[in-house]
């Protein structure tokens, strides 16, 4: 990694810090429907799914660390709620099953465009990464497409939970899209191999006719023109704060103690 | 769901060869959850290189005693019964061929 000037490895360690906290959070909010999903067997794919994106966490925080010498259990667990960096969907509680739904197949998709790139990124140890993520992230974007359609299907209560869910979360859906500040500097490298923006496209470009074929309520025009600030990352809720406090209580109870 | 369910029986292969061994079950409404599923139950540790998802009211079950277990010694019907070394040494001899120390029965 040392052949990595210092910007490059900032803008990269950024990257890598965005992603892993996406994983990490979400992870955390879907975990909770363990014991409470709609069935027995739900239960247990929702907690396997939400184990997943805690297992690509670590690994992305672990390369985060190699980079820049840090230990990956302070990064994951260590910051105070304000310096995470995860896109503002992740910013909500888990609410109702209709829109843990909704934001899972807004974020698979997202998620899976991102990959699908960074699979032929020129950093070696990250597009390892992903092309490994993705095999795990194909039953992801089936399991919840599935999801998606039933609950469409499913009659008033369902399709209306959904439809709601699905119209608020859009504009924080797309700051998993949102600029970085060292872009520029990883697509000079090809350490990402397409602009945000372009990944923003593709990423519409799957989800709105999904959306459309199940009638369900798509971003207007406009909303689909408007880049996502770049304030998307770094806006944190009440709701995040809570979760942060609930998914650090084990480790400050006894900071630095080895389990 | 909940009425709609049905039970789905799950048979798994750890290795491509071996047979379909029986894992255990699980309830879905259609077998495009059941197979969701069964992957959770039984492939999510990369135990499994084959799952087959059965529902389980296509199984014809046959559990009769009257034909499973008759009362009467059957044990001549077991190839066990029979003990065929000495005469399989004697074919042997007769055709020839050279001594394998194959153990026949």
């Amino acid at each position: 990694m040392s052949e990595l000037d210092r910007e490059t490895r900032d803008a990269l360690a950024e990257l890598l810090l965005a992603m892993a906290d996406d994983e990490f959070v979400l992870g955390f909010w879907d975990s909770e429907w363990t014991g409470i999903a709609p069935i027995l067997e739900e239960d247990v794919a929702m907690s396997s799914v939400s184990q997943d994106e805690i297992g690509h966490a670590k690994a992305l925080y672990e390369l985060l660390a190699e980079l820049t010498g840090e230990d990956p259990d302070q990064i994951a667990f260590g910051r105070p709620a304000d310096a995470y960096r995860h896109a503002a969907l992740m910013n909500h509680a888990r609410t109702d099953w209709a829109f843990s739904i909704a934001r899972r197949f807004l974020y698979e998709n997202a998620d899976a465009v991102r990959l699908e790139s960074l699979d032929g990124s020129s950093h070696q140890p990250l597009a390892g990464l992903a092309a490994k993520m993705r095999r795990e992230e194909t039953y992801h974007l089936l399991h919840f497409d599935l999801w998606l359609r039933r609950l469409a299907e499913g009659g008033s209560d369902s399709r209306g939970r959904l439809a709601e869910a699905l119209e608020m979360l859009w504009p924080d859906a797309q700051a998993v899209f949102a600029p970085l500040a060292g872009e520029a500097r990883l697509l000079a490298a090809r350490i990402l191999p397409d602009s945000l923006e372009t990944l923003r496209a593709r990423w519409l470009d799957r989800v709105v006719p999904r959306l459309e074929q199940l009638g369900l309520p798509v971003p207007s025009p406009t909303q689909r023109a408007a880049a996502p600030p770049s304030e998307a990352r770094t806006r944190r809720t009440p709701d995040f704060e809570w979760l942060h406090g609930e998914f650090t209580m084990v480790a400050r109870s006894d900071a630095g103690a080895t389990w | 769901m909940g009425s709609k369910d049905r039970v789905w029986e799950v048979f798994s292969q750890e290795a491509e060869g071996d047979p379909m061994v029986h894992g255990g079950s699980v309830r879905a409404p259609d077998e495009e959850l059941a197979t969701h599923y069964a992957r959770e139950f039984y492939g999510r540790r990369q135990e499994s290189e084959r799952l087959w998802i059965v529902p389980r009211d296509a199984i014809t079950e046959l559990d009769d005693p009257d034909l499973l277990k008759p009362p009467f010694d059957r044990s001549f019907k077991r190839p066990g019964g029979f003990l065929i070394k000495h005469k399989l040494e004697a074919a042997r001899e007769r055709a020839g061929s050279p001594q394998v120390d194959e153990e026949g029965e």
